[in-house]
């Protein structure tokens, strides 16, 4: 059978684990961005805050995704879901680039527009709701396309530990050394990484702003 | 500003597409297995006998990782079903230690299952897939050992082979090698299922943890050791299925009932020699399997 | 004009002084600026004077000495009421690049709830007293606009809530010496008529003689001399005496060998 006409024979499967995938990829993106924008934020109120914060992040880094979900198996409510472990250990993934990025963009900003901010008597929320995330979305943005497309791919090694998701296909693929199998969850898991890009890019475009 | 409201209608798509796209098509299921030949070969014969039986649409997700894979995806629904060892779930899943008699695991299993999952276990499909500690027959001959207790004597000069789950396992080779006393020359050897037999006649090996159901055994080449201490929990196969899938569908229950008791230990010992040895179709050899059962 | 009589004390500096990491930026500055006048606070760069500005909208806060507004020390003020009342136009205007002329004009009015058609006119009245066509002006985005539009557009936000006060840090020095001379004679015309108080400052000694009602002089962090224009063209001591032959020298060249005053 051609690989074509597989595709199409399988395509309900493929579409079911697409959608898991997007779901895993959705929720622990969402969690990064609720966390990493905040520490961002405190990093530019405090900086001394940048040592622990972007060190904690980056040990979350360096450890391999697949050591990562071992690690977090025998936690109590954690393990014992797979999605679950699987939607955390991304999320910890993700917060290095939001963290650095919410923070590269906010000190991107032009000193002179923030010294005004103030001098017009803008209070703390007011320039960071109005002035400072406004202007710092672009690059934020950037971080979010990095982290989004990081993560559609480590979701795939979710997979093997029963997460669920396109990953899925590619382990029973090589159980079966069955080549097609592999490629029924290669192939869409490149094209969400395809269109999680191009689509986050095309917002940043939309929203960038000649300073 | 169309901009803003175009986001929103995208994000009201979504997520509706998300909220539908959930389910699955009423009348399918998904039946999963383990990644090795003989689940492959029960979730087959499940799937055929419940395609024939209640003419729901069935989907084949087989050679998902292991144990733990296929409890998740079951426990997430991500399949509906899939047939596991009683041994198995009691030692791997619930943790607990393992108790000899097989009804007393079989019953335990069920009801913790239903208790702390919400699944449903099925009556047992007929045979024991135990470990099985085997040898080269030549060898059994040569020293007169039938039962692992024999061959713990010779044991400390013979190299282990064992698949991944069985070192890993409570119910695997730490226990056994603690119950027996079992000294090895060197570290076993960590290898695929598939390759163990390979490795035992190719002198690689001298002893290995294989199945009691493997198709290798019919040939006479490898003689398997007596459990004489009963350190092996029982490993009864039982389908394992959501209850949500079995509300649905009643017809999968009766269908299920219908399997119980079925498969020999030889019936299991054949199907696996025909698709591992003989090389042939999974779905051929069920067909025929269930054709000589009358049950199709 | 004789600028003590009768004169009330806007801004006050008592011995105020700040200090970056021990080393004192700005030290034993006194000086009292008066309602309505236009200081201009003249001396190079790293003289102190961005830094006495910013102590008086509380951006930065006195090591030691205090800075009075209005009769109340900058820190008994509450920050955000103490700005609101202050005008603050810098060089490269800073305005919010993601605004609109008009969101950005309308900015402190914003900020101080005012109804929206009464903000709405006040932004249509500021820019036409910064020169700039509202029809053409209000909807577009600094990016759009050149560094003298910029510029106008700074001074018409600075002075959205009708404050008292103004500060204004070289607010003309990037612009090009045409628009430059433009744009100062405007803003004369507009302070002649509204009478803000005005701290305005620049290196440039020409902008301060035409600007200030009085000029105050700062060398290496402290206060070196307070004249009217004319006392600094007369001016004896070294440090005036140094711009103003500078300044005579930039000039008129040709009269550069004629040393001394008039």
């Amino acid at each position: 059978m051609s690989l074509v006409h597989f595709f199409l024979e399988h395509r309900e499967e493929i579409l079911q684990s697409s959608i898991e995938h997007v779901w895993l990829v959705a929720i622990s993106m969402l969690l990064a961005i609720l966390a990493g924008v905040p520490l961002g934020i405190a990093i530019t109120r405090k900086p001394w805050l940048s040592k622990p914060i972007l060190g904690g992040a980056n040990v979350a880094e360096t450890i391999p995704s697949l050591a990562l979900f071992g690690f977090l198996l025998p936690v109590p409510w954690l393990g014992a879901r797979a999605d679950r472990l699987a939607i955390v250990a991304l999320a910890l993934y993700a917060l290095l680039p939001i963290i650095r990025n919410t923070v590269a963009g906010i000190q991107g900003i032009d000193p002179g527009v923030r010294d005004a901010a103030r001098a017009m008597g803008m209070t703390g929320r007011q320039i960071l709701l109005r002035v400072e995330l406004p202007l710092s979305l672009p690059v934020l943005l950037a971080g979010i396309r990095v982290a989004t497309v990081w993560t559609v791919g480590i979701a795939t090694i979710a997979a093997a530990i029963g997460a669920g998701g396109l990953g899925e296909f590619i382990f029973r693929g090589l159980a079966m050394v069955d080549n097609r199998v592999i490629l029924e969850g290669a192939i869409p898991a490149a094209i969400l990484a395809l269109a999680a890009d191009i689509g986050i890019g095309m917002l940043e475009r939309r929203l960038r702003h000649p300073r | 500003m169309s901009g803003v409201r175009r986001w929103i209608l995208f994000g009201v798509a979504a997520t509706m597409f998300f909220a539908c796209g959930c389910g699955r098509r009423r009348n399918t299921i998904v039946i999963g297995s383990k990644n090795f030949p003989e689940q492959a070969i029960l979730g087959e014969l499940l799937a055929q006998h419940i395609e024939s039986r209640t003419g729901l649409r069935v989907e084949r997700r087989f050679y998902l990782s292991g144990t733990y894979i296929c409890h998740q995806a079951l426990l997430a629904g991500r399949i509906d079903m899939y047939v596991e060892y009683t041994g198995t779930a009691l030692t791997a899943i619930l943790k607990e230690t393992p108790k000899g008699d097989p009804q007393a695991v079989f019953e335990r299993v069920r009801n913790e299952y239903a208790r702390r999952f919400g699944l449903i276990v099925e009556p047992p499909l007929g045979f024991n897939d135990s470990f099985a500690i085997v040898v080269r027959g030549d060898d059994a001959r040569r020293y007169g050992i039938h039962t692992i207790s024999e061959a713990a004597k010779y044991t400390p000069s013979w190299r282990a082979g064992f698949g991944y789950e069985f070192m890993e396992r409570p119910d695997g080779y730490d226990g056994l090698a603690k119950a027996y006393g079992l000294k090895f020359a060197g570290t076993p050897r960590v290898m695929d299922l598939g390759l163990l037999y390979r490795a035992l006649l190719d002198h690689q090996v001298d002893i290995v943890a294989g199945n009691t159901t493997d198709g290798q055994l019919v040939t006479g080449s490898f003689a398997v050791l007596d459990d004489d201490k009963h350190y092996f929990p029982p490993y009864q196969a039982v389908p394992i299925v959501r209850n949500e899938v079995l509300r649905q569908h009643p017809a999968i229950a009766t269908a299920l009932t219908e399997l119980a008791g079925k498969i020999s230990d030889q019936d299991m010992q054949r199907m696996n020699y025909e698709v591992v040895g003989e090389h042939k179709d999974t779905a051929v050899v069920v067909r025929a399997f269930l054709h000589s059962k009358h049950l199709d | 004009m004789n600028a003590t009589q009768a004169a009330e004390i806007c801004i006050e500096f008592r011995d105020a002084e700040f200090r970056i990491g021990g080393r004192p930026v700005l030290k034993s500055f006194s000086l009292a600026v008066n309602r309505g006048e236009t200081l201009v606070l003249l001396g190079r760069s790293g003289s102190g004077k961005t830094t006495a500005l910013k102590l008086v909208n509380r951006l930065l806060e006195p090591s030691a000495g205090e800075v009075r507004v209005e009769g109340r020390s900058t820190l008994e003020w509450d920050p955000i009421r103490l700005r609101r009342r202050i005008g603050y136009v810098i060089q490269e205007a800073g305005l919010f690049p993601h605004f609109t002329v008009e969101r950005n004009v309308a900015l402190v009015p914003q900020l101080e709830n005012w109804p929206r058609e009464r903000i709405s006119e006040r932004v249509h009245e500021l820019l036409r007293i910064a020169g700039l066509d509202p029809e053409q002006f209000a909807r577009r985005y600094p990016h759009e606009l050149s560094g003298g539009q910029r510029q106008r557009v700074g001074v018409a936000r600075a002075l959205g809530a009708d404050p008292p006060i103004l500060l204004m840090d070289e607010p003309f020095g990037a612009l090009d010496v045409l628009t430059r001379a433009e744009i100062q004679r405007e803003f004369l015309e507009l302070q002649r008529q509204l009478r803000k108080t005005v701290i305005f400052v620049t290196h440039d000694v020409r902008e301060a003689l035409l600007m200030g009602t009085r000029i105050a002089l700062l060398e290496t962090g402290e206060l070196a001399g307070v004249y009217t224009p004319q006392e600094f063209l007369r001016a004896t001591e070294p440090i005036a005496a140094a711009y103003v032959s500078a300044f005579r020298a930039d000039v008129m060249p040709q009269t550069s060998a004629k040393r001394g005053g008039q």
